[in-house]
């Protein structure tokens, strides 16, 4: 059986083109899909200002200064319109949310009470209405709670009221300023809960698109790289070497599990690879659980391969599996979240999304590196991937006693 | 060494084998020759257990193979109709990958794969790939590969198909040396010269059934063709064929316009042509005799020619 793994891999290791396509386009790609994500999700990232609309219902000194605050914030970008009309264009599509400031919110700002705020969004663009909620709720903190605003509003008071006499005009400063004092604890914590907005992003360090990047390009590549290797089962049965397989004393089986260790084994490495690479060049912690990682890396491996093989063994010719595979990994990893996270997805993708290696593996590495769990909690996902896995073995196996080994 | 009784085997409609039965002894050299699609495929298919036939009993070495395949297997080398070689793999690796899977220590196999490419001629191109050999090559790390594991019985399904004449020598040469090393081995082929030159004993197989067997010999005194007079005449012209036709019933004009008679005695016949073309006043320019080939024999047999 190790006989046939080590074969395969000694010709593996022969074709320049093929060691290429599996070691040196996954890093190629993950670079690409890193730089393309950019720092979604990232604090340090650099992404073009994101543009929504806002309406202010309240027209007050606070809520105007507070628009403005929020504008002039690199990264946002606000266009003004009426709410009814600024729903409808987040409905249809054309806007991703709309930021409300109802009646009521410099009456709030001044009592210290949650001002009454909303963030309407269109949920099929949550990846970028999680990236605006974390701008939006930092720097509504800062802008509200901030002795800066407070200036802003004296300022304007000395601007508005010129008329005033200086005593009157003292009053109002002393009592705002009584004001603001109030709201500063209050007011430090308040605006995530008045923006009533749930499901935020996990760690601040986290660079979520790298992240993306690297689980879902890995798992893709791997998914191309054994339906390739498995694809040799049909190759050997071409050019009659399967049929000369099957003169010597060896199981049938075990050719079919000697392609499944010789692709695994090649799986596993290209993975490393990878892992190492996001390492050295995307600061990806490769250390923050080995276990787990190795967990994930050999069940990652073992479902993938089981898919490969399988999509070999419901194909007739080499031909023919290596333009299925193409289809159904492109589909599969588009559904399950290679290509583009799966919480962007509409829901009814989501729930379909499950259904696939890639989502698995993907959630699994990102309990890893993305929300730091413990090993004991990556388990269900390596649960799935085995038994995504075994199921997949078992028809393959049943497949290629039926169909592959007739080879006379 | 090998006995196989009423082996039957069908695919749909198509009756590839109507009951075969064998009986070949330790060290012989059966040669199995048919048309294609005689079913000369299937049966080494059956006899090497790859295919089960629908009834029927195998026995290679005392051993059923049907109840006994992976032991058997250890007893049996086949050599495909089609090269089955890695490519990518050199001769040497291909050699020792293959005598590898029967479970021999590796020190055994590597001398044995040494012996083996200085047996076939390739020492000196073990490590090319197989890619960069000739299909006469090719071929003949195909029969080595089958050798790997000092079967007992040797399967070789028409290994001489497409090669030049060279790397044909060369295999027979090799057959003639594990024959005489005491291998039984069974070799199919369309080739009735192959047969001729090579096999103890023949099976002519034709739509799944043996239809005679013996030795070459015993084949050709079976029928009534056992020699062949080639005649070529200054004056063929003037020859009437219809006149020549009712003093030799077996005479025919080939191609070349040359009279040829098919005979049993070839030296009364060869008086009574002589006579003929003496009263008939034409002049014979060369006359030569040969013994009648298996070709004949399968010819009178089916009514077919075994090539097409
Ligand atoms: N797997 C199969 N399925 C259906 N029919 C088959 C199969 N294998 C062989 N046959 C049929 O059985 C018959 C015998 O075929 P076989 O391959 O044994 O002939 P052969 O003597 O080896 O011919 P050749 O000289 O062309 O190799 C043929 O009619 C062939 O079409
Ligand atoms: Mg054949």
């Amino acid at each position: 059986m190790l006989q046939i793994a080590l074969k395969d891999l000694k010709l593996f290791l022969k074709d320049i083109k093929a060691f290429i396509l599996v070691m040196i386009l996954p890093i190629a790609l993950v670079t690409l899909f890193t730089l393309a994500y950019g720092g979604m999700g990232s604090s340090s990232g650099d992404s073009s200002p994101i543009a929504i609309a806002a309406s202010d219902l309240d027209s007050t000194s606070t809520s105007i200064s507070t628009m403005q605050k929020i504008d002039s914030l690199k990264g946002l970008k606000l266009k003004h319109m009426d709410i009814g009309s600024a729903k409808n264009r987040v409905i249809n599509g054309s806007e991703t949310a709309v930021l409300v400031f109802y009646k009521g919110f410099q009456d709030s700002v001044d009592k210290g009470a949650d001002p009454p705020m909303e963030l309407f969004f269109d949920r099929s663009q949550e990846m970028e209405v999680n990236i605006l909620q974390q701008a939006l709720i930092g720097n509504l903190t800062g802008i509200l709670g901030s002795k800066n605003m407070e200036n802003k509003v004296h300022t304007m008071i000395d601007k508005q009221y010129a008329d005033l006499d200086e005593s009157t005009r003292k009053m109002i400063h002393s009592q705002v300023s009584e004001g603001f004092k109030g709201n500063d604890e209050e007011f430090s914590s308040s605006p995530e809960a008045a923006l009533k907005m749930t499901g935020l992003v996990g760690e601040e360090k986290t660079n979520w698109g790298m992240l993306q990047a690297v689980a879902g390009v890995a798992v893709m590549m791997l998914l191309f790289s054994v339906a390739g290797m498995s694809g040799t089962i049909l190759s050997e049965r071409e050019e009659g070497t399967l049929k000369r397989l099957l003169y010597s004393p060896i199981h049938p089986n075990s050719i079919l599990f000697s392609k499944m260790i010789y692709a695994m084994f090649v799986a596993i490495i290209q993975l490393i690879i990878l892992f190492i690479f996001s390492w050295l060049v995307f600061d990806l912690d490769i250390l923050t659980n080995p276990l787990g990682l190795i967990i994930m890396i050999v069940t990652t491996a073992f479902a993938c391969t089981s898919f490969g093989i399988f999509l070999a063994s419901i194909s007739q010719t080499r031909k023919q599996a290596e333009s299925l595979s193409t289809i159904v990994i492109l589909i599969m990893s588009a559904i399950g979240g290679s290509m583009i996270p799966t919480f962007i997805m509409p829901s009814f993708m989501q729930k379909i999304s499950v259904a696939s290696v890639n989502y698995w593996s993907i959630q699994g590495f990102f309990d890893i590196f993305g929300r730091n769990m413990a090993t004991v909690k990556i388990l269900p996902e390596a649960g799935m991937l085995l038994l995504i896995g075994g199921i997949m073995t078992g028809i393959s196996l049943f497949r290629f006693r039926k169909h592959v080994l007739k080879v006379v | 060494m090998i006995n196989a009784k009423a082996i039957h085997k069908r695919f749909g409609t198509v009756k590839a084998l109507k009951g075969i039965d064998l009986d070949i002894k330790e060290g012989e050299l059966y040669g199995l020759l048919g048309p294609n699609g005689a079913g000369k495929t299937t049966t080494i298919n059956i006899l090497s257990t790859l295919l089960k036939p629908d009834n029927g009993s195998v026995f290679i070495n005392g051993l059923d193979i049907l109840k006994n395949p992976v032991s058997s297997k250890k007893n049996i080398g086949i050599v495909p109709q089609e090269v089955a070689l890695y490519e990518d793999l050199s001769a040497l690796d291909n050699l020792l990958f293959w005598g590898g899977l029967y479970g021999n220590p590796a020190s055994q196999i590597r001398s044995r794969a040494n012996e083996m490419l200085r047996l076939f001629g390739l020492s000196d191109r073990r490590n090319d790939t197989i890619k960069k050999y000739s299909g006469g090559m090719k071929r003949r790390i195909n029969i080595a590969s089958a050798l790997l594991h000092n079967p007992k019985v040797l399967f070789m399904d028409e290994p001489t198909v497409g090669i030049d004449p060279q790397s044909r020598n060369k295999i027979y040469e090799v057959i003639g040396q594990l024959h005489s090393n005491g291998l039984t081995i069974i070799y199919t082929t369309h080739y009735m010269e192959e047969v001729e030159k090579l096999c103890e004993r023949v099976g002519i197989i034709d739509y799944g059934e043996i239809i005679a067997e013996g030795t070459v010999e015993e084949l050709r005194n079976r029928s009534n063709t056992t020699s062949i007079i080639n005649v070529a005449l200054e004056n063929p012209g003037n020859a009437n064929l219809k006149d020549l036709q009712k003093s030799f019933e077996t005479v025919e004009v080939d191609q070349n316009n040359q009279l040829v008679f098919r005979c049993k005695d070839s030296d009364k016949k060869l008086s009574g042509i002589v006579k003929y073309m003496d009263q008939h006043n034409l002049m014979i320019s060369s006359i030569d005799v040969k013994k009648a080939s298996l070709e004949n024999i399968f010819l009178e047999l089916t009514g077919r020619k075994l090539r097409d």
